[in-house]
């Protein structure tokens, strides 16, 4: 019999444990493995630095009035930062993370097609998230994250506001670079045999996110570099004493900024797509048409930037800007109902990973309703700027993405890192988010229908109850996190239950090789199942059979292993 | 061998259960659950009180039935697909090979495209109803500034209460702008209607973008800096209304909403919408007249009246006038702090106030920002305030000393 070089999958290891290598995720490394943690380890820091800024907002909005903030000023300061943050260091680079580790894996491919310029793009975003917090010393930005001028340039006297625009330039170049670079890697680097229409729906995901951010992301350098023009060399491109337009920046800033809307949440979708799928043990239910709703999202999403401005434009041009806006849920609601048929009838495995992505459906179809209310112009002229907004795009991004952020951590940790999560703080972690989310978030809609506007620290005394029950859920929801913080730390210091290469018998290929893949990802060429969610034929079980032998057993020990010697097969790092 | 039932789409659990009859069941729970939420709009609004809020709470409440039906239906489909089709203990097979039902994802494009199609034709012609313009429309000006409204009105000869005799006026250019056809302005930080009227509010900034918002009325329009812009209501409903700025504008931003004291008077910016024109005339439009026709003799009271005709109330704290704002210093007891007029080089108490108020960045109160407006002599300029208001409010603020 083999000597067993793995350590079988389900059981408790007494020996000296393998070392994690910390250290090598702080160096500059062109892995796109280390990079993908890089960016989701950093992006979590920022989540919960936004997070705790949150608990500030929530703290301060206890009171109708000013308590825990010296003034209205330091109150505007926190609810900016707690944006930016959220948006620019925690979405949009988790988001980026996900995709790097991923993408190349998910293509049987070694690395992404430009991998030094995938390192760049990483540490590009460390000295921008500090250039945004040293902010603090120099008059902290204070005119929100959509900083309209002339509040943002003639108000602002702080440095702060400046840094604020050069740290979000930097970061947008750095998403520039990162979507050139995946726009590439999808185009130039499937596999033999895969086809547009094989590619993992995930992939599809990050190819339509990449076609927003290099079509949208200028927009966003060019407003900014006219932005900081006017603040440091006296131009007057958005301040109408001098012949500028404040309505410039408000149509190009939403140009970039509606679009990436959907950079936030496109993503997102795609790794439903292959939870949903996996954990139902059921082929994707149209499969086409998410892929192309995708795309039909990517487009139509450049389309409906003024809805933002529905009481600042001119009337009359109002009206093109509902329609199109309306027209964005049909895809939408294609997604939601294919997922929704995708579960349908299969043999749902009640993970953690499962738990959420059925927690993203229940909420983002709440975002999803409210989104089309406001698409219409008359209802939107009343709740435009009011918490109805507020909770809207937070059932989106939270309810829809940051869901599916969990949900990702749970699925694809084992491959990151060869170990399990805890299922049962896994469970915990879920019910505690989900249930406070939604009494975080839902009273908001009645909080802007009945007339408090967004970014106040003072308030009318009738909201109180409704904030203070706002406040409290969102208390519970903060320190939520702190059981996914535990499980994460809990599982890497005692590295007991080990995944082995494909613990959830996924199809598509980043299961096909050991937990963590080693460098260069595969062993030999890896060959794609003809169809990445080909679930409930034999060949698919013949696929996953033939693979635990090849590859070892995962993750619950089904049966025995045959062969384990995986070790043998790898090939040195750097051959 | 074990190996568990592949692509056994003739599963016996929950595919066998799911005939015409549950459909038929599922469908009137979604669509009676839909109604029944649509129900709740009303309690989620404040009160319609213009015929733009009539139609707006309408289209709300299609839109919640709309997505009551929506929203029942997915989270139904969730619990009942967790329910019926979560993995039996020991079984370790899949679902069955279903990639796709082209009938199936036509109707949930299709439905979907007309649902959103007949919902835009229909908010289209709202919006549009709410834009209808009424003859004889009253037009206020408003002007949005950091931290507080003003609204200015204006009156010319025929406008003038009957019992005013235009010839006995004590202020001679008054009277010679009044008789030669020209209009007299006046301003409140209230913005007053009445019943049926239709009103059409005129609006600029001088500063930032604010956004001009009267939740009762379901209107709102921003301010832009360079540009004037305007919004129509028609008030129906007689009441006040709470006037609240929605753009952010600095940290008063709150502020600028209309408050109330704790003995029940209104401060700052409200919509008072009188029951008839008679009562808007007898109780807000005559008086406000009279008192620039006629103004007060003593300065002191004179100052008190004009003063709140100023952008003040949105940063300071008064409480004679019942102000809350916090942005700048208080003027609660501003006529005892002599130990300014010293360390800003005035001349004395009224010195100081009054270059507190022409020139405020030259010395700011330690632990507050510049960021008071200067207001100017000369007509014409930004942040016009004649000498005459000056010397009455530095009067009044002279006697608050508390």
């Amino acid at each position: 019999m083999a000597t067993i070089a793995q350590p079988l999958p389900g059981t408790r290891i007494e020996q000296p444990k393998p070392g994690l290598q910390i250290g090598k995720y702080f160096r500059w490394s062109v892995d796109h493995k280390i990079i993908g943690v890089q960016y989701l380890a950093l992006a979590f820091t920022f989540f919960i630095v936004g997070g705790t800024l949150a608990m500030g907002i929530r703290w301060e909005l206890l009171t109708p009035a000013t308590d825990l903030m010296a003034s209205g000023t330091a109150y505007n300061q926190l609810f900016t930062m707690h944006g930016t943050i959220m948006i620019f260091l925690w979405i949009i680079p988790a988001l980026a993370g996900f995709g790097n580790y991923l993408v190349p894996l998910m293509l049987g491919a070694k690395d992404m097609a430009f991998p030094w310029l995938n390192a760049l793009a990483f540490w590009m975003i460390p000295p921008a998230g500090i250039l945004l917090i040293l902010g603090y010393f120099a008059g902290q930005a204070e005119a929100g994250w959509t900083a309209y001028p002339p509040l943002s340039i003639l108000y602002s006297p702080g440095n702060g506001q400046t840094m604020w625009a050069v740290a979000i330039h930097l970061l947008g170049l750095s998403s520039i670079l990162g979507g050139i670079n995946f726009i590439v890697t999808i185009r130039n680097m499937r596999p033999e045999g895969m086809g547009w229409f094989d590619m993992p729906l995930f992939v599809w995901a990050v190819l339509a996110t990449s076609i927003i951010i290099v079509l949208a992301t200028p927009f966003l350098a060019g407003a900014l570099t006219l932005l900081i023009l006017d603040r440091v060399a006296g131009t007057s491109f958005f301040n109408p004493a001098n012949g500028g337009s404040v309505l410039l920046w408000q149509n190009v800033f939403w140009f970039y900024s509606h679009p990436a809307v959907y950079i936030m949440v496109v993503p997102a979708f795609g790794m439903l797509s292959e939870m949903l799928s996996i954990h139902s043990r059921k082929p994707i239910f149209g499969y086409r048409a998410i892929a192309l709703s995708s795309l039909a999202i990517a487009l139509l999403g450049f389309l409906v930037w003024a809805h933002h401005m529905f009481t600042s434009l001119t009337p009359a041009l109002r009206v093109p800007f509902m329609i199109t806006s309306m027209i964005i849920a049909v895809p939408t609601g294609i997604k939601i109902f294919s997922w929704i048929a995708t579960t349908w009838g299969g043999r749902i495995r009640l993970n953690s990973a499962m738990l959420f992505s059925l927690g993203f459906l229940s909420m983002f179809v709440i975002g999803g309703i409210s989104g089309v209310m406001v698409a219409a112009i008359p209802f939107d002229i009343h709740v435009h700027d009011t918490y109805f907004v507020v909770s809207h795009f937070h059932f989106v991004l939270y309810g829809g993405t940051v869901l599916a952020i969990y949900g990702g951590i749970y699925h694809w940790f084992p491959k990151i890192t060869g170990y399990m999560l805890n299922e049962r703080l896994g469970k915990w972690h879920f019910w505690l988010t989900w249930v406070p989310f939604f009494f975080t978030f839902f009273p908001m809609h009645m909080a802007g229908m009945l007339g408090m506007p967004r970014r106040v620290a003072v308030y009318a005394p009738e909201f109180q109850a409704l904030n203070q029950v706002i406040s409290i859920s969102a208390f519970v929801l903060g320190l939520s996190t702190f059981i996914l913080i535990y499980n994460i730390v809990w599982s890497l210091w005692k590295r007991k239950v080990v995944a082995g290469p494909n613990p959830w018998r996924a199809l598509t290929l980043e299961w096909n090789t050991s937990s963590p893949p080693p460098a260069f990802n595969f062993y030999g060429d890896p060959v794609p199942f003809r169809d990445p969610y080909g679930y409930g034929t034999k060949e698919a079980w013949d696929y996953l059979k033939e693979q635990a032998q090849e590859l070892g057993p995962s993750y619950p020990a089904n049966q025995p292993p045959e062969k384990a010697h995986p070790v043998a097969l790898a090939p040195a790092a750097g051959d | 061998m074990n190996l568990p039932k592949v692509g056994s789409s003739s599963s016996s659990k929950g595919s066998g259960a799911i005939n015409i009859f549950w459909i038929v069941l599922f469908g009137v729970f979604v669509v009676v659950g839909g109604v029944l939420i649509g129900q709740l709009a009303p309690s989620m609004m404040p009160v319609a009180g213009s015929t733009q809020a009539v139609q707006v709470d309408q289209l709300f409440q299609v839109m919640l039935v709309i997505g009551g039906i929506i929203f029942l239906l997915v989270e139904g489909l969730l619990v009942l697909t967790v329910i019926l089709w979560r993995q039996r203990k020991g079984d370790e097979s899949d679902g069955p090979p279903i990639h796709g039902h082209r009938t199936l994802e036509l109707v949930w494009t299709i439905v979907p495209a007309i649902t959103v199609l007949m919902l835009t034709l229909y908010a289209y012609t709202v919006w549009n109803n709410t834009r209808a313009v009424m003859p004889n429309e009253q037009q206020v000006g408003a002007l949005g500034q950091r931290f507080a409204w003003t609204f200015t009105y204006d009156a010319g000869l025929d406008d003038l209460p009957p019992s005013v005799d235009v010839s006995t006026l004590p202020d001679a250019e008054m009277q010679a702008k009044l008789t030669g056809g020209e209009r007299v302005e006046f301003q409140s930080p209230q913005l007053h209607t009445w019943v049926g009227q239709q009103v059409n509010v005129l609006m600029h900034t001088d500063d930032v973008n604010h956004a001009f918002w009267i939740p009762g009325m379901r209107i709102k329009q921003d301010l832009l800096a360079g540009l004037v812009t305007n919004i129509r209501f028609n008030p129906i409903v007689p009441g006040v209304y709470r006037i609240v700025c929605a753009e952010l504008c600095g940290g008063g931003h709150g502020d600028m909403a209309g408050k109330v004291t704790d003995n029940g008077d209104l401060v700052g910016a409200w919509l008072i919408v009188h029951a008839n024109e008679e009562d808007y005339l007898n109780e807000f439009y005559y008086p406000e007249i009279m008192s620039i026709l006629y103004p007060p003799t003593d300065p002191v009271e004179l100052g008190r009246e004009v003063i709140q005709d100023y952008p003040c109330s949105g940063c300071h704290t008064l409480h004679d006038l019942g102000w809350t704002g916090v942005t700048g210093p208080a003027l609660d007891g501003i006529g005892a702090r002599t130990q300014r007029v010293a360390a800003t080089g005035s001349a004395d108490m009224a010195d100081y106030i009054h270059n507190s108020i022409r020139n405020p960045s030259a010395y700011v109160v330690p632990g507050y920002n510049n960021v008071m407006l200067q207001f100017n002599p000369n007509e014409g300029q930004p942040n016009y305030m004649p000498d005459s208001d000056l010397e009455a409010i530095v009067a009044y603020l002279l006697t608050q000393t508390q």
